[in-house]
């Protein structure tokens, strides 16, 4: 028997190879099973029937669990924000363009960002880790042998519940971050109110709050997805919950920053497109 | 009307847990499956009520293959098969009258009945099938923690008797109990099976339980069936693992039966 051994240099190839692969591999495994688990809840979805009262009962717990942290990080995004673009628009003498600016800025990015990573923090770490328990203390199967779909019973209304909840603080983030601004603008940058406010429309129109919704809406897929997911899934005891909640906490985060820039792309090509094939102009 | 495995085989990734097993439970009967950690006991129970599918082999609940049945047909299957797991695997949102409730209200036991049940005879049906497990109803508004382990335990023993299922499966249903709550629960599930005439499945380690309760006991090891005998025949084996087994109950058996045992050994 003779034994082949390949050369340093082939062995420190096929190594880097395999580092470089293996994560692009893994992640791909992982968009997978989210793929096929939200096809999942979404067959769940659309041949059960009578989940409203429990869905509403999510909506109004994410809600309100949420409303504290929205409503703190709302007023400082904003406030923020408004301190960085009055320096750069004062060198230029631009400062008339600060609210349109702004609120751009929070409608389009920051705020469906903002929401989704206080949502990710506090609802999704809290769903992968009850579901989690719930699968490696039997209750999920204990569902199941009671003749009841553990996934329209558990974790549909917690999806939709947290898809339906980003939509809602996203639109209460908005206008608290519009008032943490307006204030910041009025008493530290020395704007008129009213002079803040009237750029407002010329920077915002009905194309940058779709754009901001749409974006609020793939994020909330995604949050709602994997949390559910990586607790559904959950194996082998509390290490198996701390693995799932720290999963999903990981995977939340890089697939929300991978949409945003499929979505942007993906948004800003049709307002292209549109602006090309029907002169629809819109900020 | 009984459980049969036929050639039943299942691995989890290079592990095979379960290599070409079959027998059949008999109506009325209490088989124990008795065996090591990890030797498939618990992941035999699992496949009576389809909650893990074999990677070959059937297994027939009634007559009907629950390896090839449909959502709904699985849901029947469930409905006659209360399994009772290893953790109480009781809802912590829900209080204990509505876990114990939970199975009633199901479509697939509302569709067994003429009419679905109306919210009193849910009441009564609930403090009825309590009582039958030593509980009352001043627990009714106590939410799964704030009741000790071995009363979750009786909780989901209620909670899988409520629908009045035709078998009975235990998984490991003294795992983690006091060894006076270990002996009640043991007496329990033998009362139950007697009262209820219902079939009884127990996945146990628990060899003193097994010569006590069990019509007969089968022995896993190694992936297959070690034994599959009553338990006179049991206590008269030769094979070495089910020898280590009644050796650890001897300490604890009745003087007669002790000697029964050592005079076998």
């Amino acid at each position: 028997m003779s034994s082949v051994k390949s050369s340093p240099s082939l062995q420190g190839a096929s190594g880097l190879a395999g580092a470089l692969l293996g994560p692009i591999t893994h992640t791909l495994h992982e968009v997978g099973g989210l793929v096929l688990f939200l096809k999942l809840i979404l067959k769940t979805a659309l041949t059960t029937r009578g989940n409203t009262p429990a869905i509403l009962e999510q909506v109004l717990s994410i809600c309100s669990r949420s409303l504290a942290t929205v409503v703190f990080a709302g007023t400082f995004v904003g406030a923020i924000i408004v301190l960085q673009f009055n320096a750069v628009l004062l060198v230029y003498d631009a400062q008339i363009f600060l609210g349109g600016l702004n609120t751009s800025a929070i409608v389009r990015e920051i705020g469906p960002l903002m929401i989704t990573f206080i949502l990710a923090g506090k609802i999704g770490a809290f769903t992968a880790a009850e579901l989690g328990t719930m699968r490696v203390t039997e209750q999920i199967d204990a569902v199941e042998c009671l003749g009841t779909n553990p996934v329209q019973y558990l974790v549909l209304p917690r999806f939709i519940g947290i898809v339906i909840s980003s939509l809602i603080l996203l639109a209460l983030g908005i206008m608290i971050s519009m008032l943490g601004s307006t204030f910041v603008a009025t008493f530290l940058c020395g704007m008129n109110p009213l002079q803040y406010m009237s750029t407002i429309t010329r920077f915002v129109g009905v194309w940058t709050l779709f754009c901001g919704a749409a974006k609020s809406l793939v994020y909330g897929l995604i949050v709602g997805g994997v949390a559910c997911q990586k607790g559904y899934t959950a194996r082998g005891g509390a290490r198996g919950v701390g693995t799932a909640v720290t999963q999903a906490a990981l995977y939340m985060s890089l697939f929300v920053i991978l949409a945003n820039y499929i979505t942007s792309n993906s948004l800003n090509w049709i307002h292209d497109f549109l602006g090309a094939a029907l002169g629809w102009v819109d900020g | 009307m009984s459980i049969r495995f036929e050639s039943l085989s299942k691995s989890f990734g290079p592990k095979t847990v379960l290599k070409n097993v079959s027998f059949e439970v008999s109506t009325g009967e209490i088989l124990f499956i008795l065996g090591k950690s990890g030797m498939g006991k618990s992941v035999t129970l699992k496949h009576i009520v389809g909650v893990m599918k074999p990677d070959e082999g059937r297994v027939f609940v009634d007559g009907d293959d629950v390896t090839q049945l449909d959502d709904n047909g699985l849901a029947d299957v469930r409905r006659k098969c209360g399994m009772v797991f290893q953790h109480p695997a009781l809802l912590d949102s829900l209080n204990v009258y509505q876990n114990v409730s939970f199975g009633l209200r199901t479509p697939q036991y509302t569709r067994s009945l003429p009419r679905p049940l109306t919210e009193e005879e849910i009441r009564t049906k609930v403090t009825e099938t309590l009582r039958l497990v030593n509980l009352g109803t001043d627990i009714f508004d106590r939410y799964p923690p704030e009741i000790s382990y071995g009363m979750q335990k009786r909780v989901s023993l209620a909670r899988t008797l409520a629908p009045g299922p035709t078998y009975l499966l235990f998984d490991e249903p003294t795992t983690g109990l006091d060894p006076i709550t270990t002996n009640a629960v043991n007496d329990l599930i033998f009362e139950l099976s007697r009262k209820l005439k219902v079939t009884s499945v127990v996945v146990s380690h628990d060899m003193q339980c097994a010569l006590k309760i069990a019509d007969r006991v089968l022995v896993l090891d190694q992936a297959g069936i070690l034994a599959l005998q009553t338990v006179p025949e049991i206590k008269r084996s030769r094979e070495p693992l089910i020898r280590d087994f009644l050796a650890e109950t001897l300490a604890l058996l009745p003087p007669e039966e002790r000697a029964e045992l050592e005079a076998h050994s």
